[in-house]
């Protein structure tokens, strides 16, 4: 009798799992195979469990369908000697792997970090109890784009691409949009696109001119280490950190191909540094940036501090390491790797702690109370 | 597992690359590891990286695999290939194994067969090495062991863009070195407060350390150290109407082209074409000589008699990666770049 009682409720679950599933716009073109990832450089949630992830070897985006993991309470986790956990499940040295890229589900709070290994393999393993669990990504409800090579876009360069390549650096999902910011092997060009999501034969692969003016005088055709889509007095924007240290502001609806894009620059976040990661966490009503950097701690500006600096910054900081803009505060954490938000507990980190050890571990919210 | 109930049987292997041990209980090799089935035990098998002891796996994490087990075999199948030049440990049932896989004699170790720019005297404003390595590398973490050194043996901070995901092509061989562009825009912070990442008239060397490894997991077997001398700075667009065409004397005979600077391997290569009279483009292969100074065209079928033009990408870069349509720090009142905006880039040549 338990056994039927068992049956009927998995059956009644299973048809609900697959109603919800028939009934999601966003995975209606989703198919069950291997979608061939070669790598995995950058990883974002969208909505409705739905991970993407960034593939430059194979100059592709992979959505997958990541509901069927189950969820784990990961409101404390603490991985110590991350980096030789991740060695020895693979059989190799330290200095053999590569973390590339760490994201949590914002439906289940659930953790996801990539991993290359020497031999160009790349591994996507799942955070559960502590430990990790390899997520197989062999048989898996996907739906995938190849990424056109920017360049052709220009009607002479019919061929030239067969030493071109670029690293996604950075990739965000906003709205039904995928956006990705890259550097090129070749030109020291910006590569920013906007891609309609659900994916499509008709693909919106929008191309971004962005460029970076320094203090009103030189401008550069610049490539955009990290950035996250927001709002800013309650419009649409993109937050973006230069692989050198500025922090600007795009509109959204200003920012458009064919056009010469350049940010507001609202922040000089110190020379001698470039963000690795930012975020946004939010308490209650009160909203927040994180940034992650190479070579400054994790620091912290507060919305209304941001929303309410109209200014642009066009001299130069003049005081050898200082900042200058938008006010923000150092958090005490360094050699902050990877940053995501943990949803109401605070934000997930792998750092690199001055004892030497690679820890995953939390931050919590009192930061923002 | 108890301590007490294993009967530790030890045998120690050493293999070659592509010899897989294979005796009758036991083999293995990059891709599997093979034991003989006992049917009177359980299959409790377990793989560790390092020569460990039976209570050292205890805290140890085990390696991630497959296992297929028949009537007689049970084989585990790592998640990625085992590394040449490491030690395992296997656990089974109540066995404790070690094994290394050696290098072959044969095996090639890494080398560094070009590296671009080629020439030792570059401008302050370089932008970018090309290191060509014979066989593909390990991308991982790639860029620590890459070191520029000034004239006193000193490893010079922030010099080059250490970023995550490595700039490697496609066959794994070429590995693109950004150096800091923040240290090369002029008014950028970091340009103005460290200033620029070379100074005129010094010496330098650009080292990649022996610890970087193949993709098999081996070291190179020295340092490789290019040494180079910086000049004056360039702040002037690449100009083709400066370069000088050597049209083929003979239907046989090559295109050479010569550059009236150095230019960049990457952005050139592949970013020119070439149309005959009927607008039909003619294949071939182009390479590099005189310290990327000169292009030479080989073409695949002779040539005919006639015009030829040649079409040049607008992104072709110098050193300083100025490209053909604009510096790479441009003057934001420079009304040049209007002018130059919707400029083709074509030259000329005729066979006779």
């Amino acid at each position: 009798m338990k056994t039927l009682v068992t049956l009927a409720l998995s059956l009644t679950l299973s048809f609900c799992i697959n109603a919800n599933e028939k009934n999601s716009s966003l995975k209606a073109n989703f198919e069950i195979g291997n979608p061939e990832i070669t790598s995995i450089n950058v990883m974002t949630f969208g909505p409705e469990n739905i991970l993407f992830i960034g593939d430059s070897k194979s100059a592709q985006i992979i959505a997958i369908d990541v509901s069927k993991d189950p969820k784990t309470d990961n409101s404390k986790v603490k991985i110590d000697l991350l980096d030789k956990l991740i060695a020895d499940m693979l059989g190799a040295g330290t200095d053999e792997v590569q973390i590339t890229d760490m994201a949590v589900n914002p439906e289940n709070n659930n953790i996801y970090i990539s991993v290359h290994h020497s031999s160009g393999n790349a591994v996507l393993f799942r955070v559960e109890n502590n430990t990790l669990k390899k997520v197989s990504l062999e048989t898996i409800s996907h739906s995938k784009l190849s990424l056109t090579d920017p360049v052709a876009i220009d009607a002479k360069d019919k061929r030239g691409r067969e030493l071109r390549k670029w690293a996604v650096a950075e990739m965000k999902y906003n709205s039904g949009k995928i956006f990705l910011s890259g550097l090129s092997n070749k030109e020291f060009a910006s590569t920013f696109r906007a891609i309609d999501f659900p994916f499509n034969n008709k693909q919106n692969q929008t191309s971004l001119e962005i460029y970076h003016a320094a203090h009103g005088q030189y401008e550069t055709h610049a490539p955009i280490k990290t950035f996250i889509p927001t709002t800013v007095k309650g419009s649409k924007a993109i937050i973006a950190g230069y692989t050198c240290t500025p922090l600007v502001v795009f509109p959204m609806d200003k920012i458009k191909p064919g056009t010469h894009n350049k940010g507001r620059t609202i922040a000089e976040l110190g020379n001698g540094n470039t963000p690795v990661d930012i975020i946004e966490v939010k308490n209650e009503d009160k909203r927040y940036l994180l940034i992650a950097n190479t070579n400054r701690p994790l620091m912290k500006l507060d919305f209304t501090d941001l929303e309410s600096y109209n200014e642009e910054l066009t001299t130069p900081v003049t005081k050898k390491g200082a900042s200058a803009g938008v006010a923000y505060v150092n958090l005490p954490y360094v050699n902050v790797q990877q940053l995501d938000t943990l949803k109401d507990i605070g934000f997930l980190m792998i750092q690199r702690e001055s004892s030497g050890n690679l820890a995953l571990k939390v931050g919590s919210n009192w930061w923002f109370k | 597992m108890k301590k007490s109930i294993i009967v530790v049987v030890v045998w120690l292997f050493s293999i070659h690359l592509g010899n897989s041990q294979t005796g009758t209980d036991f083999a293995f090799n990059r891709y599997s590891v093979t034991v003989k089935r006992n049917l009177n035990e359980s299959n409790t098998f377990n793989l560790y990286r390092g020569q460990i002891s039976v209570e050292e796996t205890e805290n140890a994490n085990a390696i991630l695999g497959e296992v297929i087990t028949n009537d007689t075999i049970l084989r585990f199948i790592p998640l990625v290939p085992l590394g040449l030049h490491q030690d395992y440990t296997v656990i089974y049932n109540n066995h404790i194994t070690h094994f290394s896989l050696d290098l072959p004699k044969s095996y090639e170790l890494q080398t560094i067969t070009d590296i671009y720019p080629s020439s030792k005297k570059l401008p302050s404003n370089v932008l970018k090495w090309y290191i060509k390595f014979a066989n593909p590398i390990n991308e991982t973490n790639v860029y620590n062991h890459i070191r520029i050194l000034n004239q006193d043996g000193d490893t010079l901070s922030r010099t080059f863009l250490n970023i995550e995901n490595a700039l490697v092509n496609t066959d794994g061989r070429l590995l693109t070195l950004w150096i800091e562009p923040g240290r090369q825009k002029r008014g950028l912070i970091p340009n103005q407060q460290l200033g620029s990442v070379f100074q005129p008239g010094k010496s330098y060397k650009l080292i990649v350390l022996k610890t970087l490894k193949d993709k098999q997991g081996v070291s190179m077997s020295n340092d490789f150290i290019h040494s180079f001398q910086i000049t004056e700075d360039d702040r002037k667009k690449p100009d083709i109407n400066l370069w000088e065409i050597v049209s083929p004397e003979t239907s046989t005979n090559d295109l050479i082209m010569h550059s009236n600077e150095p230019l960049d391997y990457g952005s050139v290569l592949g970013s020119i074409i070439i149309l005959d009279a009927d607008n039909k483009e003619v294949f071939g292969n182009w390479k590099f000589t005189n310290n990327e100074k000169t292009l030479i065209f080989k073409p695949t079928d002779i040539w005919s008699k006639g015009k030829y033009r040649i079409f040049f990408n607008t992104r072709i870069e110098d050193l300083a990666g100025n490209n053909l349509k604009q510096l790479f720090d441009n003057k934001i009142d420079d009304k040049d770049q209007l002018v130059h905006k919707n400029t083709e880039y074509i030259l000329e040549f005729n066979i006779h």
